[in-house]
């Protein structure tokens, strides 16, 4: 009678863990399409959005920073490499950060870490080469986001900080 | 089916519930070193693509939430906290206000969030700070951070460029201690 219900019981136990394992790794994927398609409202790829600074009426995404002014690029290396040319703000916490489509940080460069000199890095997939000039910054998926984070102490910077980042660049190489 | 149904169900709810996978505990607050990382578990990345996409790896930035108070209890919109810290190891920190599913809380006075870059130190050697939680109508106007309408919120501190012992021992060193002094 028992052994009936070995063979199901197996089964269903591979199946269970199975859908386990799937659920844990396609679910970072999809919340990373729903940020891309957040983002890129317009449609735009390839080139920086600069947004608003969070408030509760302007959060495009989850657990923002209300002291950070944030630029978002999302960027598609899959006809070619990507270029991220980033002006520096003096005096200012400035980072730029390059998520593939599995969440994870491909680069993150900072003010601290260009000495205060602009960042230029190259976003390239499988087959692809960077431009020289530019760090290279190898992709394992063909999609993600660049994200600028900047510090400001006071609101009322946001005017000045704004316009040097408008400066800053993500295009098709 | 059943299976398939059943494992699918147990890592959604996995993912939704509190941090439970190479968590750092310190008094009231939880962290990870993992976050942003392709060192990162399946579990992990997954609770972080919900609850803090985008999130930075440690090198750059450790993130620290509490939703409870130093004594385990949970935090609520209706009472007034005292937040009571001294210097981090971090070129900057922050500290910001969250409902439960991670967004800014509207406010009458506008304010989300308190830091190193604007609050008021205590003239204290070696120097302190505290920086106050509690309903909009609160009496405070400086280091102050309003609960709005809130029934439970969490505490997001941020710590930028963290050093030493924090980024070293990020669950023994001092983090800011949360306190109930009132509820309405």
């Amino acid at each position: 009678m028992m052994q009936r219900w070995i063979f199901p019981i197996v089964v269903g136990g591979l199946l269970c863990a199975g859908a386990y394992q799937a659920t844990l790794i396609a679910t970072p994927f999809a919340l990373m399409r729903i940020a891309i398609n957040r983002l890129s409202t317009s449609g735009a790829v390839n080139e920086f959005s600069h947004g608003k600074m969070a408030t509760a009426a302007n959060q495009p995404i989850v657990r923002p920073s209300p002291d950070l002014a944030y630029s978002n690029c999302v960027f598609d290396v899959s006809k070619g490499p990507v270029l991220i040319d980033i002006a520096p703000v003096p005096n200012h916490y400035w980072s730029v950060s390059i998520f593939d489509a599995r969440t994870d940080v491909a680069a993150v460069r900072s003010d601290r870490d260009t000495g205060g000199k602009p960042a230029r890095l190259a976003l390239f997939g499988e087959g692809q080469t960077a431009p020289a000039g530019y760090e290279a910054v190898p992709l394992k998926h063909d999609r993600g986001i660049a994200l600028i984070r900047i510090l400001l102490a006071n609101p009322k910077e946001f005017a000045g900080v704004d316009a040097i980042r408008r400066q800053s660049s993500c295009k098709a190489g | 089916m059943i299976g398939i149904i059943a494992g699918s169900s147990y890592a959604i709810s996995q993912v939704r519930g509190g941090f439970a996978d190479g968590t750092i505990r310190n008094g009231p607050w939880t962290s990870g070193k993992s976050f942003g990382s392709a060192d990162a578990s399946a579990l992990t990345r997954a609770k972080v693509a919900l609850s803090g996409l985008l999130a930075l790896p440690a090198k750059e930035a450790m993130y620290f939430t509490a939703s409870v108070d130093s004594e385990g209890r949970p935090l609520e919109g209706r009472c007034r906290y005292a937040l009571k810290g001294g210097a981090l190891e971090t070129r900057w920190w922050s500290l910001t206000l969250y409902d439960p599913k991670g967004y800014l809380v509207a406010n009458t006075r506008n304010l989300y969030s308190a830091g190193s870059a604007s609050i008021l130190m205590n003239e204290s050697m070696p120097p302190t700070w505290v920086v106050f939680v509690g309903p909009d109508n609160s009496v405070d106007t400086t280091n102050f951070i309003p609960t709005g309408g809130s029934k439970n919120f969490d505490l997001t501190l941020r710590t930028y460029h963290p050093a030493g012992a924090l980024f070293a021992t990020p669950g023994k060193v001092a983090l800011p201690s949360i306190t109930r002094e009132s509820c309405v």
